[in-house]
């Protein structure tokens, strides 16, 4: 008590000197992590990616129906399976002044690709996303090409997350200065980067406008843009709450209530790209059984989670892939919720008074995977909840075709590219890194194979539809949902949309 | 204190650190979780970019050479490359330390003064009402959960009375060029006393909350303590001699009532650094205990390695700095 007194005393006194001074266009964003660094091709962090997108522009870049045009590029020519080019606009300025040129497009596209083109030795642990690109070259003065050492047509939609940097920059301060300095082409620039505590940046007045594919075209609504670093998901609510910031991320779903509930904060939400799933260990003691998973799957209501513990935040799955990806079939079979199905089924398995299993997960999924524990339990499989650390768990049930350990995983997978090629190869390919299951089937390895480097969409698509059928019917996994991110905003706020990749684009923002 | 003993006691921190590093050396690289699978996440990788991300940081090499490679290099100074930052260690910790100290030495202060007068206030008013709220409020104090109860001040102070700010250091427009890096006192040496005043009501509820625990175990022990020394012969025979009750509390007994109380208070400025790591991520603070939290997550090891040295050399200092203390101020007791 005596505390709160003391606090209530010191804190009146604070308030009764400082008038708050806050200028009229600055956008607060609090946010879960600080950046790692500065420089766009030395991390591997969609929260650092986000920061360093409102500085830098990119090649290509997404609108908010994630369809990939243009940005520094004014226009994209695929010349051969293999070979791209990309027109460079001209009048494009970097922050210090100087003009971005397709010499600088090629130079940011070796950093990434090139071994050891990070300096020291180092490589850019950015390299893989750009999966077999061999060169980038500059022809006819204005145009970089792409080469690719096979085909691979996600190039385009892996594009929007490399930033363009500026060659001259890069060799005057090294990649050492570019952690902690920028000079990007982006709609802002950076003011002070408060390590742990805020990145603050202004607006950029020479910026050449962006996409002209997302209106509106021009230059940032508003003067100054602060991510502020609030990693407790309570503590960023109650900045929102407080009217300290504009925009939190990662708003919590037993949050929105409250935030939709106080005057002046609105809730917003898109569809996230995470899929959702437990991992039916197919080498274990029961999940070999086909029957034991079709089991598993009748007795799991994702209806009812999704409605009661996401709070109805989340789209319904029957496969791996979201709704909203790349020949994501809507014509899967549905395995209902029907827990007498599943005891039927349990007993025709051999189990006919159910079976013991556990189920791994992190600890930030805990409620959730205890909701379905109890789901499985009606449906005769008895199910304990087992809580481990992400990285234990990546160790335990990634192994990449070694042996697994353990019952069930509940767990997700990110497809930031809403492409098929980085959720469907690695949970389901023979060994692949996320094959969590232990799945393996030679028919459905050879679709995904040869779907990697199909260029006709259409052949493409129907590739993954045959593949998702066949894992449909085989179940390795029970898929569950997509949740949609969930960001808490200021009425204030306007021009904004919550973007699907889970970046967050201020170029567009205003505050009232 | 000689200074033989003092270089004695100097020399005995070598094995304790050697100590300290081998455990927490051996203990990152058993907790299961590779960095550089961390690193990777759900992205396509091929085995030989993998080799190769290994082979950046070092983690192609046997474990105890490792070791051994740390020692060294440690011993001069330099405590490797921060996987996730790609810059040195030291330099990353560098950025984070002074707010975390600043944000230690606020909570030190706060609980020195309120802990002394209030433990004084219940000894001479042994059994009082306000005595049996100090004690139960003391142990409140010891028990609450710092998450919980720094919540809930904010939620109070910043959310529903508005009068303080959520989180962070210092307001974005108040840019103070550091002198001494520890804000509170930067501001005051530049004479920007508007920028000194953001600060302070920044620091205000996290600096509480990180108190609390210290401000209890001080006001016990400076209870305790005094009602120990109000009976002795020389209060007797000072109040005896008819000086006043205010002249005898403060003269004579609470210099001697203050000896143990020194002596836990610099103890506990050791648990301070721990009680950060919980405090720095509910406020938003920008200090080392967050940043050491996040690294743990990643198996980021050069940094909680050099990270939980610095914290092991912090407490056998202070603790050493705690005999000293005694010493001086008891001249009966001899290291």
């Amino acid at each position: 008590m005596t505390s709160i007194t003391r606090a209530l005393l010191a804190s009146t006194a604070v308030f009764l000197v400082t008038a708050p001074v806050v200028p009229a266009a600055d956008l607060t964003v609090g946010f879960t992590l600080d950046a790692d660094t500065l420089d766009p091709a030395n991390h591997r962090k969609r929260e650092t990616e986000t920061i360093i997108r409102n500085m830098y522009d990119g090649i290509l870049t997404r609108d908010s129906n994630m369809k990939v045009v243009p940005e520094i590029a004014e226009s994209m020519t695929q010349v051969s399976p293999t070979v791209y080019d990309f027109k460079i606009r001209s009048g494009i300025k970097f922050h210090d002044g100087s003009d971005l040129t397709a010499e600088d497009v090629k130079f940011t596209i070796d950093r990434i690709t090139q071994e050891g083109a990070m300096g020291d030795g180092q490589t850019s642990p950015r390299q893989s996303l750009m999966g077999p690109v061999a060169s980038a070259e500059v022809v006819d003065g204005d145009t970089v090409r792409i080469t690719l050492k096979e085909p691979w047509p996600i190039l385009p939609a892996m594009l929007p997350f490399q930033e363009v940097v500026s060659k001259a920059f890069v060799e005057k301060v090294g990649s050492a200065g570019l952690a902690t300095m920028e000079n990007g082409a982006g709609p802002f620039k950076l003011v002070e980067w408060r390590k742990g505590d805020a990145i603050i940046m202004e607006r950029f007045d020479d910026y050449y406008g962006g996409a002209a594919d997302i209106p509106p075209v021009g230059k940032a609504c508003v003067d100054r843009v602060i991510f502020k670093i609030i990693p407790e998901s309570a503590s960023r609510v109650a900045a929102l709450l407080a009217g300290d910031v504009d925009i939190i991320n990662e708003l919590p779903p037993f949050s929105v209530d409250q935030v939709k509930n106080n005057e002046g904060t609105d809730v917003m939400t898109v569809n996230g790209t995470r899929s959702f799933f437990i991992a039916m260990n197919m080498q274990g003691e029961y999940f070999d059984d086909p029957k034991v998973r079709e089991a598993a799957a009748h007795a799991v209501d994702k209806d009812l989670i999704i409605d009661k513990i996401l709070g109805g935040n989340a789209a319904r799955i029957e496969g791996i892939l979201s709704p909203d990806a790349f020949a994501a079939s809507p014509d899967l079979t549905r395995y209902d919720y029907d827990p007498e199905l599943s005891k039927k089924l349990l007993a025709e398995a051999g189990f006919p008074d159910g079976i013991e299993v556990t189920m791994d997960t992190e600890g930030a999924f805990k409620d959730t995977a205890e909701a379905i524990a109890s789901l499985l339990t009606k449906g005769g499989i008895k199910t304990t909840v087992q809580v481990g650390e992400g990285a234990q768990l990546s160790d335990k049930w990634r192994t990449k075709g070694a042996p697994k350990s353990g019952d069930m995983y509940f767990t997700s997978w990110g497809n930031g590219s809403l492409d098929p090629y980085d959720i469907f190869t690695p949970t389901h390919k023979t060994n692949d890194r996320g094959n969590s299951a232990g799945y393996s089937n030679p028919e459905v390895d050879k679709l995904l194979d040869e779907a990697a480097v199909e260029l006709d969409t259409a052949k493409r698509a129907d590739m993954y539809h045959q593949a998702e059928t066949i894992v449909n019917a085989e179940l390795p996994y029970i898929y569950l949902w997509v949740p949609q991110d969930i960001y808490g905003v200021s009425k204030r706020l306007k021009g904004w949309k919550p973007s699907a990749d889970s970046r967050i684009n201020l170029h567009d923002a205003c505050v009232e | 204190m000689s200074l033989g003993k003092l270089i004695e006691r100097l020399i005995q921190l070598v094995p304790v650190l050697l100590g300290v590093s081998l455990i927490v050396f051996v203990m990152m690289t058993l907790t299961p979780g590779d960095p550089v699978q961390i690193m990777i996440g759900d992205q396509a990788v091929t085995p030989e970019q993998e080799a190769a991300m290994r082979r950046d940081l070092g983690l192609d090499r046997p474990i105890v050479e490792r070791f051994f490679v740390f020692l060294g290099n440690a011993a001069t100074g330099d405590f490797g490359t921060s996987f996730y930052h790609r810059r040195p260690v030291l330099e990353v910790i560098a950025e984070r330390l002074p707010a975390t100290i600043e944000l230690s030495l606020v909570a030190l202060i706060v609980a020195l003064l309120t802990s002394i007068p209030l433990g004084v206030l219940a000894a001479i008013r042994k059994n009082s009402i306000f005595d049996r709220i100090a004690t139960v409020g003391s142990l409140l104090g010891v028990s609450l959960p710092g998450f919980w109860f720094g919540i809930l001040l904010l939620m109070l102070f910043a959310v529903h009375l508005h009068i303080l700010p959520v989180s962070g250091r210092i307001g974005y427009s108040a840019e103070i060029e550091p002198i001494t890096h520890l804000l509170l006192i930067d501001t005051l040496l530049r004479g920007r006393f508007d920028a000194f005043l953001d600060a302070l009501s920044h620091i205000i509820l996290p600096a509480i909350t990180l108190g609390l625990p210290m401000t209890a175990i001080l006001m016990r022990v400076t209870r305790t303590s005094m009602l120990e020394v109000m009976r002795q012969d020389y209060v007797t025979f000072a109040e005896a001699k008819g000086l006043s009750r205010r002249r005898v509390i403060f003269r004579h007994a609470l210099k001697n009532a203050l000896i143990p109380t020194v002596s836990v208070a610099a103890i506990e400025t050791g648990s301070l650094l721990g009680g950060n790591m919980i405090v720095e991520t509910v406020f938003g603070w920008p200090g080392l205990g967050r940043l050491v939290v996040e690294s743990i997550f990643l198996r980021n090891y050069p940094l909680v390695q050099a990270a939980v040295l610095f914290y092991a050399v912090t407490y056998v200092l202070l603790n050493f700095v705690a005999d000293i203390l005694y010493t001086v101020l008891n001249p009966r007791v001899k290291l």
